[in-house]
């Protein structure tokens, strides 16, 4: 009779050999460019590499930190990211809250077939739709200005109507998808409640009140504090597409800072610095939000 | 149950407010088909709203012809056929062990793992590590980088441990080892999930635009997300390699929505296949792993 220590490694040695590639993965290409963040303390040059190049201390924070350029870039990367938290939170919720009330199976089936269809869109595409919409010489919506009222508007080129489009566009394609998890929530919820509250007389609008909604209220909160560790995170694709020169007095954000200075500026080490902030606020925010979830009694792990 | 007058009005409304927002959605991509088949006479005068107006196939012809967007197909096709494949295999490997309570170091494997979603050396040192390994300008830069997503592999993970025990005793009394327990028990009852996850890898591949945009520096090598990026976006005219003739009769909005359709189309033919697979991949996704 072989004991029980031995029958466990038994069964860990196909295991250990399949989770070695996986380990490989995860020291390669994750945990290594994790100590590649020293160079944000160092003078980093191609010649010398990362090992010998120049210690420098804090000089590259100092400069982010004392810069308006920089201090304004952070400034749009949180701002931005919070409008889109704000005004882009209530869709998915909505959505899902109006297609739970639809009885029709096929229409329910319909609509969600056409609002999920944008998120698997690239950025690339959307912002060819926004384009063909939008733009000042041949957008559908300037052509409709131009005939019905004589006048053309820069939607693209402007800020309150490039910042409504980038919010929009944002919507218009992560909202049909982002209701999923409502719907599943949705439809956990007994249909006997229902029953009982029709019998009691209770209207659509109460049982929505007392039933719909608080059935989804835990949902809605976990979302929330999910969507708050995120507020670093500034899509790269969704504003390097529809940015522009004319309004990069707000779309420029960090992705596009890091991307246009360091890969194509070469300003390896003054980059890795702002990378390194982005990564601790990001990773600070997502630890307070799992604390906030945990008093809760819903912690992420 | 008779529906009361207010609960009329309400299902009316609710009726109406859904179908706007699913036409939203729809909409602009049929405006987009139309544009790219209609006559350039009729694009440029801003007559084109759904349907094509005097079918046409110059701005496909100025498009095939002029550019390179039939190599950037056959690279996009490249770049996702053989990254599914790869992240299918990596992802379900590391996936399958960190499912068994068995495992050794589970919880320190399981831990070290997440902490790479909230933690990140960020773009400039993964790029440093991409180029020292010597992978710029190959399409390993963007398969091996990108071999896991944590996301997707938690679900799998998630999904593993749902599998009932029983299943798996039963094979293992009749003397199956771990690689046929996989492979005729574990793989077979998960098709569903795995149909789900290949389509979240593939649909991410087909549109990986940053990667390539960073990490290739032959035009030759880009994907269409980056051609089609770049067509649309240089100037207000696509540069095309066609005769005078033909540059002449094309309107640039049409060139550039049949570049947008091309690029959407193998998403729009697969879509209505797939759609619950999708589903039904943030459905186990959202169960607490």
């Amino acid at each position: 009779m072989e004991t029980s220590a031995s029958r466990r490694f038994k069964q860990n040695v196909p295991l250990l050999w399949m989770f070695i590639p996986g380990a490989v993965f995860y020291l390669l290409f994750k945990y290594t460019p994790m100590a590649g963040l020293v160079i944000a303390f160092k003078d980093y040059n191609l010649y010398d590499g990362i090992v010998r190049s120049p210690w420098v201390g804090l000089d590259h924070f100092r400069l982010i930190f004392s810069n308006d350029l920089t201090i304004d870039i952070i400034v749009n990367t949180l701002w931005l990211s919070l409008l889109r938290l704000v005004v882009g939170f209530p869709f998915p919720i909505l959505l899902a809250l109006l297609l739970n009330e639809v009885r029709a199976t096929w229409f329910k089936r319909s609509v969600q077939t056409m609002v999920f269809l944008p998120h698997f869109f690239s950025w690339v595409i959307v912002g060819g739709i926004v384009l063909t919409l939008f733009s000042q010489e041949s957008g559908s919506l300037n052509i409709l200005l131009e005939r019905w009222f004589g006048y053309t508007h820069s939607f693209m080129y402007q800020v309150p109507s490039w910042i409504t489009i980038y919010l929009g566009s944002g919507i218009w394609k992560e909202a049909g998808f982002s209701a999923i998890i409502y719907m599943a929530a949705l439809a956990a919820i007994d249909p006997v409640l229902y029953e009982a509250a029709a019998i009691d007389g209770a209207s659509k609008w109460r049982q929505i009140w007392h039933i719909t909604l608080p059935g989804v209220s835990t949902v809605v909160v976990m979302m929330l504090i999910l969507s708050m560790g995120s507020i670093m995170e500034v899509s790269f694709d969704q504003i390097y597409i529809l940015g522009n020169p004319a309004v990069s007095s707000v779309s420029e954000v960090i992705s596009t800072w890091v991307y246009q200075l360091g890969l194509q500026g070469g300003q390896f080490s003054l980059t890795t610095a702002m990378g390194l902030f982005e990564s601790l606020v990001g990773l600070l925010l997502i630890l307070t939000a799992n604390q906030i979830a945990r008093r809760m009694g819903k912690e992420l792990w | 149950m008779r529906a009361s007058a207010g609960e009329k009005v309400f299902y009316a409304v609710n009726y109406l407010v859904l179908l706007i927002a699913g036409m939203l959605c729809f909409l602009p991509l049929v405006h987009i088909f139309a544009t790219s088949f209609s006559d350039p006479g009729m694009i440029m005068a801003g007559r084109v709203t759904l349907w094509p107006l005097q079918w046409n196939w110059d701005s496909y012809k100025a498009l095939f012809m002029g550019t390179r967007i039939m190599g950037a197909f056959g690279n996009s096709i490249v770049i996702t056929l053989v990254g599914v494949i790869c992240s299918m295999t990596a992802s379900i490997a590391v996936a399958y062990p960190l499912s068994k309570d068995y495992f050794y170091c589970r919880r320190f494997f399981s831990l070290a793992i997440i902490f790479t979603m909230i933690f990140s050396g960020g773009l400039i040192p993964n790029y440093l590590l991409v180029k020292s390994l010597g992978l710029v300008n190959t399409y390993w830069a963007l398969w091996l980088p990108g071999l896991i997503s944590t996301y997707n592999m938690w679900v799998m993970k998630t999904f593993f441990q749902n599998i009932p025990r029983e299943l798996e005793d039963a094979a293992r009394i009749d003397g199956c080892g771990e690689l046929r327990l996989i492979m005729r028990i574990v793989l077979p009852v998960s098709v569903p999930m795995i149909v789900a996850i290949s389509l979240f890898y593939g649909v991410a591949y087909w549109n990986n635009f940053f990667n390539v945009l960073i990490y290739m520096n032959d035009t030759s090598k880009y994907n269409l997300a980056v051609l089609v990026q770049q067509m649309i976006f240089s100037a207000s005219n696509p540069q095309l390699a066609i005769e005078p003739d033909l540059q002449r009769a094309i309107a640039p909005e049409g060139v550039k929505a049949a570049g947008v359709l091309v690029m959407v189309m193998p998403i729009l033919i697969a879509y209505p296949f797939v759609q619950k697979h999708f589903v039904k991949g943030v459905m186990i996704g959202s169960l607490k792993g």
